[in-house]
C-alpha cells in the first residue's frame, strides 16, 4: 500500500509521518482496539462462570469444584418466588407487546394512512426517552389512579418499551415479505380475514416468534422500570439480585449470573442469530 | 357505492389496528408525562403529599448546593462516558465493517450478547473483579503494588461499569453507518492519489457521522438516568441525577420534588435528542 522500500526512503519526512499515522492507525490500530474491547466486554463474564464453580466462598483464590452454589440458587425460596414473578411477567407482557407490535407494524406496512410518518417516529419514543423518565411517570400515574403497583402496573411498563422492538422486527419482516402472495390468495377469492390466517400469518410465524423472544427477554432483564412499578410480594428476579447485591457479593450470586447468562445467550445465539442480523440490517 | 363501503370498511380496519398501540402511548406514556409536569409546579405538604396548584418552589430548590453538583456530575459522567466509548466503538465498528471480512457476523453476535445478558449480573462481575481482594488486585499485588488498591467505590468505577454497559450501544450505529458505505468510493479516493488517512478524513468519517451522531444520543441520554452502576460500583459517593430521582420517590416520596427532577433530565434528554436530529440534517444537506 505504501509502496517499496525505494519509494518509501525518497519520501520527505512528513510524508513519513503521514504513512506511518496512516498504516499504524488505521491498519493496527482497529484489530487491536477490537481484540481489547472485546477482551474487555467478556473476561468478567468468563470469570465470573468461573468462580460460580469454586468450592470456597473467595472470588480469588480457587480451591476446587463445586456445584453447591447452584444448589443453594435452587433452595432458595426467595429467588424461586422472583423467578416465577419474572417468568410470568415476561410471558404476558412479551405476548401482549408481540400482538400490538404485529398489528402495528402490519398497518404501517400495508395500509395507507394520514400520519403514517409521524406515528411509527412517535411509536420510537420508548426506545429513545430516558426509561428511567418513563417509569416515574407510570408511578406516578398508578398511584394517581389509585391502582395498586403489582402485577398489572409491571406488565404496563414491560409492554411500553418492548413494543418498539417487536414493532420492529415485525416491520422489517413483513416489508420483505412478497405482496404477491398476498394479491394471488385475493384473486382466488380469499377475503382480507383468510388472507391473514392462511398467507400473511403463517409467513411472519418466525419474525413473530423472534419479536416474542426479544420482548421476553427484555422483559426479564428489564431493572429500571420494575423498579417504579412493581408492589409488595411482586419482586421480580432483577430487583431481588440487585437486592442482593447491594448486601455484598456471594458465589450464589455468581452461580445465578451463569445460568443467566446461559439462558441469555441461548436466546440469542440459538433462536434470534439469523433474525436479529435481519433486525440489524435495516 | 360498494367501493365506498370498502373503502370505509379499510378505515376502520386500519384504525382497529393502531388502536393498541396508540392507546398504549397516549394512556401509558404521554398521560403520565404530563401528570410527572403537573406534579413538578404543585406544592407539597408536610408529609410529601402532592397540593395542587402553580408554583416554581421545586425547581428553586433544585439550584441549592446540595442539588447542583449532583447534576454537575452526571452531566460529566455522561460526557466522559460517551467520549470513551464512541472512541472505542469506532475502531470496532470499522474493523468489523472493512477488515473483519467472514468474521464480521460472528463478532456482531458477540456483541450482541453482551447486550441481551442481564445488566445486573454484567456488573455484579465487575464487583467481583474490582474488590478489594478481586482479581484484579490480586493480579496487581502480585506484580507492581505493595497493597491492594481502592477501586470500588472510586469515581473511575462508576466510570468503567458505564463504559462496559454502554459500549455496545455505541458499536451498532457507528457499524450501521459504516457497513454501507460504497467501497468504489474509496477506490476512486485512492485511484485519485488518496492515501488511506486521506480517504478516511474526506470519505469514511464524513459518510460515518450520523451513525457516530446516533451512538453519542445513544449513550449520552441514558447514562445519565443510571442509578445502579453508582450505588453497586461507586459505593453511594458520585451519584447522579438517576439515584437522585431513586431517592426522591421511593425513599423521600417527594414527588413534586421528584417530578421536577424527572423534567429537567427529560428536558435534557430532549436537548440531546434536538442536537442530533438538527446535526443529522447538516449532514444530509451538506451531501446533497
Amino acid at each position: 500500500m505504501t509502496g517499496s522500500l525505494t519509494e518509501t526512503a525518497v519520501l520527505a519526512r512528513g510524508q513519513k509521518t503521514r504513512i506511518w499515522i496512516e498504516a499504524n492507525l488505521l491498519g493496527r490500530l482497529s484489530p487491536a482496539v477490537t481484540l481489547l474491547a472485546y477482551l474487555f466486554l467478556f473476561v468478567p463474564i468468563v470469570v465470573l462462570v468461573v468462580y460460580s464453580f469454586n468450592a470456597s466462598r473467595s472470588t480469588v483464590v480457587w480451591s476446587g469444584f463445586t456445584f453447591a452454589w447452584y444448589g443453594e440458587v435452587f433452595q432458595d425460596r426467595g429467588l424461586r418466588q422472583a423467578l416465577q414473578v419474572s417468568v410470568i411477567i415476561a410471558f404476558v407482557s412479551a405476548l401482549v407487546s408481540t400482538a400490538i407490535g404485529a398489528l402495528t407494524a402490519l398497518a404501517i406496512v400495508r395500509r395507507r394512512f394520514p400520519g403514517r410518518d409521524a406515528l411509527s417516529t412517535l411509536l420510537l419514543a420508548p426506545m429513545v426517552l430516558p426509561e428511567i423518565v418513563m417509569a416515574v411517570a407510570l408511578l406516578v400515574f398508578m398511584v394517581a389512579l389509585n391502582i395498586t403497583l403489582g402485577y398489572f402496573s409491571m406488565i404496563v411498563s414491560h409492554v411500553l418499551i418492548t413494543v418498539p422492538f417487536a414493532t420492529l422486527i415485525v416491520r422489517a419482516a413483513a416489508a420483505s415479505l412478497d405482496k404477491r402472495l398476498e394479491e394471488a390468495a385475493a384473486d382466488l377469492g380469499a377475503d382480507e380475514w383468510q388472507i391473514f390466517w392462511r398467507v400473511t400469518f403463517p409467513l411472519l410465524l418466525p419474525p413473530l416468534v423472534t419479536a416474542f423472544l426479544l420482548a421476553a427477554t427484555l422483559s426479564f432483564d428489564n431493572f429500571v422500570m420494575s423498579t417504579f412499578t412493581s408492589g409488595v410480594g411482586t419482586t421480580p428476579l432483577p430487583l431481588r439480585i440487585y437486592s442482593m447485591l447491594k448486601l455484598g457479593i456471594t458465589p450464589e450470586i455468581n452461580a445465578l449470573g451463569a445460568l443467566m447468562v446461559l439462558l441469555n445467550v441461548f436466546v440469542v445465539v440459538v433462536v434470534m442469530g439469523r433474525h436479529l442480523s435481519l433486525f440489524l440490517k435495516r | 357505492m360498494a367501493g365506498a363501503m370498502q373503502n370505509r370498511r379499510g378505515l376502520i380496519v386500519t384504525l382497529l389496528m393502531l388502536a393498541p398501540a396508540t392507546v398504549l402511548i397516549a394512556v401509558f406514556l404521554i398521560v403520565p408525562m404530563l401528570i410527572v409536569l403537573g406534579y413538578s409546579f404543585a406544592g407539597r405538604d408536610a408529609y410529601g403529599g402532592v397540593v395542587p396548584g402553580f408554583t416554581l418552589d421545586s425547581y428553586r430548590e433544585l439550584f441549592q448546593p446540595l442539588y447542583v453538583p449532583i447534576f454537575w456530575n452526571s452531566v460529566k459522567l455522561a460526557f466522559w462516558n460517551t467520549v470513551l466509548c464512541v472512541l472505542t466503538a469506532y475502531p470496532i465498528a470499522y474493523f468489523i465493517a472493512f477488515r473483519a471480512g467472514r468474521f464480521a457476523p460472528v463478532l456482531l453476535i458477540l456483541m450482541l450478547i453482551p447486550f441481551w445478558i442481564d445488566f445486573l449480573i454484567r456488573i455484579s462481575a465487575w464487583v467481583v473483579l474490582m474488590g478489594r481482594n478481586g482479581m484484579i488486585n490480586s493480579v496487581l499485588t502480585a506484580t507492581v503494588l505493595d497493597e491492594p488498591a481502592r477501586m470500588l467505590g472510586t469515581y473511575g468505577a462508576v466510570l468503567v461499569g458505564l463504559v462496559y454497559a454502554f459500549l455496545p450501544s455505541a458499536v451498532f450505529p457507528i457499524y450501521a453507518a459504516l457497513q454501507p458505505i460504497d467501497r468504489a468510493l474509496l477506490e476512486a479516493g485512492r485511484d485519485l492519489g488518496a492515501g488511506p488517512l486521506q480517504n478516511f478524513r474526506r470519505v469514511t468519517l464524513p459518510l460515518s457521522m450520523p451513525g457516530v451522531m446516533a451512538a453519542c444520543l445513544f449513550v449520552f441520554v441514558p447514562s445519565m438516568g443510571v442509578f445502579a452502576i453508582p450505588v453497586l460500583l461507586g459505593g453511594g459517593k458520585s451519584i447522579i441525577i438517576g439515584n437522585l430521582i431513586v431517592q426522591l420517590f421511593l425513599d423521600f416520596r417527594n414527588m413534586p420534588l421528584g417530578s421536577a427532577v424527572s423534567v429537567v433530565l427529560l428536558a435534557f434528554s430532549s436537548l440531546g435528542i434536538l442536537l442530533y436530529m438538527r446535526a443529522l440534517r447538516r449532514v444530509e444537506l451538506a451531501r446533497t
